[in-house]
């Protein structure tokens, strides 16, 4: 009986190892315009609807189920908004075309092959497919999401009590982003070399208020090679010192707020570090919107005139934003190490731009932790900086710990900007340089 | 007889009420965090700042800090300028005033100190300031106690030992324009003014920094970075010591080894040029920086003696020695080893302090090359410069003879009369630091070889010796979740072994006692942090412990840190000491400077040394935390930042 798991294993991992040989360009149009052929619809639903505690049984198969939990709680509301297409750069749909047929997964998790950039597996995952949660998780950590780089010019961070309301501290940052690889828009193409370590991305925050935290800076440099560990430091303003973080501890809260390193962006990690499990298709409502038809913030008032999204009902914790029917792969992530403070992620990612507007995390008795949602702006409707960039602006979050009542609340301004992300700023040295 | 370790002193008063009045003052006084930040409509003139209370209260003594401090921080952008990209002009201001010297006087202040007796064991058992059993009438001993009195005094190192038939000497202990006695001219000679406002003298130390910064690109993609004005350069990759991080003097006397380094180190007005090559073919990054330290030269505040924070308590020793030159002093158990003795003056003490001037060939300078390759960090650095600690050279040429009547003046080997010298040093080392992901675990490792550092030694005639010194750091940082005390955070666990060998190490088991360079050969301390947090990040309790293993002494210092609001901080925590306290050496009192008056055989000679106590040298095993033994204090610092 062992023989024949061990052969029935080999012989699933053979299968998998087989390029997408079936990945067409017509699969290639499918996942980048699902729309082409018209929206989503749900009796009942259309554009202007406003979910709430009355009518939330109605719509229960349309929201994920803390979203249907937390309107049936009276904690906030949904209103809908209409199904756009938010395109990806073309460059990166024919980055997608051009590895038609030359990617392929590697023998273990973690491993991939033949990839140059693009989105890895452009076919409709099948369920029939025991690699299917990997190579969405491929394309998720090789998504266009912030693109070639980007900044978030200021990103603010609230911390509240969500019975009280309270907000208990805010943290303005930067955050920059910058893929040394797999490059598809900005020059240099596909690679900024020299790239010795194989660089596949970096991460540069600042952080700028309040005091206690301001000229704290962290970098964060992902490896090409999913197997190896991040490279962190992080600079402490009262130090005057560059220190090396041990980047293996992912699951810390950063910097005391509901958001662990490794839920950035959906998720933050190795791809290796987890079971992924393709769990199906579905067409449910998410946070996409635009982002100058929403209220927005009157506060932190920019002063270029650009407002953040506003944030509302319980607790102040919910982004007052339209959510729209799309497409979303439900993708569930387990954490291979035992001590994981978590049981599971299960993701819904947006089939169209691989983001993940929405996460639920669950502790490891199997309990609903936290509400991770990150609403998704479209870039021709944001800062004029972003029009036309094919990028999937993040623009709000919340993350909601539902057992400690407690939320995390993030408002960007996101900009995608070359000059604002130059390769000089994601050295340690810059640390030490911008540091005072 | 003596101010005893553990007896209650006079002058203790309530030191967190008037904390809380000061802080409830400072408060109201700025109004809102937005009435002094100011941020320009672009952006490109930043200030802000933060005031702050710190009072902390000694066991047995009182108040021992109320520092009030006002930092103002600002920059100002201003852009593309010529070849220049990126220039910014940074300025910090600091004023700090210290009530402890107006609210615990009797301590610290103007009327600190008092009478003292000396012990002497084979005579009157204990004989008053300037009345010894060897004085006035006796040779040339004695000295004008109208000059020198018997009050504002203190026994040197009473705090945390008996004279137990040792030396013991008298300290000066007021301000020093109150009391002039024992300070030394340019180096620890603080009137209260100065210790109260610690920034406001001749050296301009109210700005804490004040530089230009511009970046000029070059062709090839690298850039060179500039900076020069009053500032502070950082080396090296661990907390509290200094093995590379050297270039700025230290401040001691703020907090003795306890502050953050960014408070402490004394700023240098300083040129820096750096060449930031980026990613190289090998390296993901590359920079080599170059340091020019053309201040004119400045030793580390050793805190002067009489104030709360004195590292070693080396400024006492130093100023008892200096009043004895000076004035000449009383000394316990000297003649014969057992006679308190009055010396005059010019004949035992610190006659001169050899401060370096400012020159060109007296400026210091640096080189480091720092890296990252493939995921290990690292740095080569080198390093010429003047110690910032003084030497004692016993090579005066002009001291008196006190058997001689009238008074010879010669020059003696072994006489403990000496002149302080900084050497210039040469260092070099380098850094390393990695990551290994199978104990989730940062590793840092520093290390430092240096050339030209020279320690007190007995078994010279000069009473020094130079000698090649490594140290080294490995330090340990890993975050840890330790479930039953937080589920969803994980704590800072981080240990760091400091080692210093002293290459040229000299000592002899003579006659029952050490002799020879007091400091130990190898010594180790540990420092071990373990950090948390709770109620996101606002409130913090950590427990910081250093012991030095071969000085068996140790430091606890817990403490809780609640952000009360984005602006208010307040930090509450304690310092406490345990472990062995001080520790004996040759104290020199039978090295025959005056022969045949004090022996028979040649100066130094090894058969007549059988005499060893507390004082003077035992500080050096003791290190910075067995002599801060008695200092075990609660602390409460309140800032409000805007």
């Amino acid at each position: 009986m062992r023989l024949l798991n061990t052969t029935l294993a080999a012989a699933l991992m053979f299968a998998a190892a087989i390029p997408a040989q079936s990945a067409t360009n017509e699969d290639v149009d499918n996942s980048f315009y699902p729309y082409r052929n018209g929206v989503p619809t749900f009796e009942g639903l259309k554009p202007g609807l406003v979910i709430d505690q009355s009518n939330v049984e109605q719509f229960k198969p349309v929201l994920d189920p803390a979203t249907a939990e937390f309107i049936a709680n009276g904690w906030t509301t949904v209103t809908v908004g209409e199904t756009t297409s938010f395109d990806l750069h073309p460059n990166y749909v024919q980055a997608t075309r051009d590895g038609l047929g030359k990617v392929k997964l590697g023998a273990q998790s973690g491993e991939i092959e033949g990839f140059v950039a693009g989105r890895p597996f452009p076919e409709e995952p099948s369920t029939d497919d025991p690699r299917a949660g990997e190579k969405l998780a491929w394309n998720y950590k090789y998504g266009y999401n912030w693109g070639d780089n980007a900044a978030i010019y200021p990103f603010y961070w609230k911390y509240k009590d969500m019975n009280s309301g309270k907000l208990e501290r805010t943290i303005k940052f930067n955050f920059h982003f910058l893929n040394f690889m797999h490059r598809v828009n900005q020059e240099p193409l596909p690679e900024i070399t020299p790239n010795p370590s194989g660089l596949f991305r970096a991460i540069y925050v600042q952080a700028l208020e309040p005091f206690d935290v301001k000229d704290t800076q962290l970098l964060i440099h992902r490896y090409e090679d999913d197997l190896k560990r991040d490279n962190a430091w992080l600079y402490l303003g009262f130090q005057r010192r560059v220190r090396r973080l041990a980047s293996g501890q992912v699951t810390d809260a950063f910097l005391g707020s509901d958001v662990m390193i490794e839920d950035f962006e959906g998720y933050n990690g190795r791809i290796n570090d987890m079971e992924w499990t393709y769990q199906g298709t579905k067409n449910i409502l998410v946070p996409f919107y635009n982002h100058n038809e929403q209220k927005l913030a009157e506060e932190d008032q920019e002063p270029d005139g650009y407002q953040f999204a506003a944030m509302g009902d319980k607790g102040d914790c919910f982004p007052q934003v339209s959510w729209q029917l799309r497409k979303v792969y439900v993708l569930e992530n387990k954490p291979k190490d035992p001590n994981h403070p978590i049981s599971k992620r299960v993701h819904y990612i947006d089939a169209q731009t691989f983001t993940i507007p929405r996460t639920l995390i669950y502790d490891r008795k199997g309990d609903l932790w936290k509400s991770w949602q990150i609403g998704q702006a479209h870039p021709d409707h944001h800062l004029p900086v972003n029009k036309g960039t094919g990028v999937a602006v993040d623009d709000s979050f919340t993350m909601i710990d539902v057992q400690a009542m407690h939320c995390t609340t993030g408002q960007f301004k996101g900009q995608v900007d070359p000059s604002l992300n130059p390769a000089s700023k994601f050295t340690v040295q810059n640390l030490r340089a911008s540091g005072r | 007889m003596f101010l005893k370790r553990h007896q209650p002193q006079a002058g203790r008063r309530r030191p967190l009420c008037h904390a809380a009045v000061l802080s409830a003052a400072m408060a109201s006084a700025i109004g809102s965090p937005e009435a002094l930040a100011y941020s320009s409509e672009d952006g490109s003139l930043q200030i802000n700042g933060f005031v702050e209370n710190a009072t902390y209260a000694r066991r047995d003594v009182g108040l021992s800090k109320m520092r009030n401090t006002m930092q103002i921080e600002g920059s100002k952008d201003y852009g593309q300028r010529g070849a220049f990209s990126n220039v910014t002009f940074v300025g910090t201001f600091r004023a700090t005033y210290d009530a402890v010297y107006d609210l615990n006087k009797d301590q610290f202040g103007s009327e600190a100190g008092g009478s003292i007796n000396m012990e002497s064991v084979g005579g009157s058992g204990e004989t008053a300031w300037g009345a010894s059993d060897i004085s006035t009438g006796v040779l040339g001993f004695g000295f004008d106690t109208t000059a020198n009195p018997n009050e504002g005094l203190v026994n040197l190192g009473s705090a945390i030992h008996d004279t137990d038939g040792g030396v013991g000497m008298g300290v000066p202990v007021r301000p020093c324009d109150k009391d002039s006695r024992g300070c030394i001219d340019d180096y620890l000679d603080y009137d209260e003014n100065d210790l109260k406002y610690p920034e406001f003298n001749d050296r301009l130390d109210f700005l804490r920094e004040a530089y230009i910064d511009a970046t000029m690109p070059t062709e090839s993609g690298s850039v060179w970075n500039f900076r020069l004005g009053r500032q502070q350069v950082v080396w090296g990759r661990t907390d509290l010591f200094r093995v590379l991080d050297v270039i700025n003097p230290v401040d001691y006397s703020r907090h003795n080894i306890y502050d953050e380094l960014e408070d402490t180190r004394i700023p240098m007005w300083m040129a820096t040029g750096e060449y930031r090559m980026g990613a190289t073919e090998t390296f993901d990054d590359l920079n080599m920086q170059f340091v020019w330290n053309f201040d004119k030269f400045r030793p580390s505040n050793l805190g002067q003696g009489g104030s709360p924070y004195a590292i070693l308590d080396a400024g006492s020793f130093f100023r008892a020695m200096k009043n004895c030159w000076d004035n000449g002093c009383s000394v316990s158990n000297f003649a014969g080893g057992v006679l308190s003795t009055d010396f005059p003056a010019h004949v035992i003490g610190i006659r001169d302090v050899h401060l370096p001037d400012w020159s060109l060939s007296n400026s210091q300078f640096g080189i480091k090359l720092e890296g990252d390759y493939h995921g290990l960090g690292f740095s080569l650095n080198a390093l010429t410069y003047r110690s910032q600690l003084p030497s004692l050279r016993a090579v005066v040429d002009n001291a008196d003879n006190p058997f001689t009547v009238p008074l010879e003046s010669e020059s003696n080997d072994y006489l403990i009369a000496f002149d302080m010298y900084f050497p210039r040093v040469n260092l070099i080392g380098g850094s390393l630091d990695f990551y290994v992901d199978d104990i989730k675990s940062v590793f840092r490792v520093e290390t430092a070889y240096t050339q030209g550092e020279e320690f007190a030694n007995t078994l010279k005639p000069e009473l020094y010796s130079e000698s090649d010194v490594f140290r080294y750091v490995v330090g340990w940082d890993r975050p840890t979740f330790i479930p039953f005390l937080n589920e969803r955070r994980a704590f800072l666990l981080s240990a760091q072994l400091f080692g210093q060998y002293l290459v040229d190490h000299e000592r002899k088991k003579v006659n029952g006692i050490e002799a020879g360079i007091p400091d130990w050969e190898l010594n180790h301390i540990g420092t071990f942090l373990i950090k948390g947090w709770y109620k996101n990040d606002r409130v913090s309790p950590q427990i910081i412990m250093a012991h030095d293993f071969k000085a068996h002494a140790s430091t606890i210092a817990p403490s809780v840190d609640w952000l009360i609001s984005d602006n208010l901080r307040l930090t509450v925590g304690a310092n406490i000491k345990v472990g062995d306290g001080a520790q004996e050496f040759d104290d020199c009192r039978s090295c025959n400077p005056f022969p045949p008056f004090t022996g028979a055989g040649d100066p130094g000679d090894l058969a007549l040394r059988n005499l060893a106590g507390y004082e003077p040298l035992g500080r050096f095993r003791s290190g910075p935390i067995g002599m801060a033994q008695a200092e075990d204090e609660f602390q409460v610092t309140l800032r409000y930042r805007f």
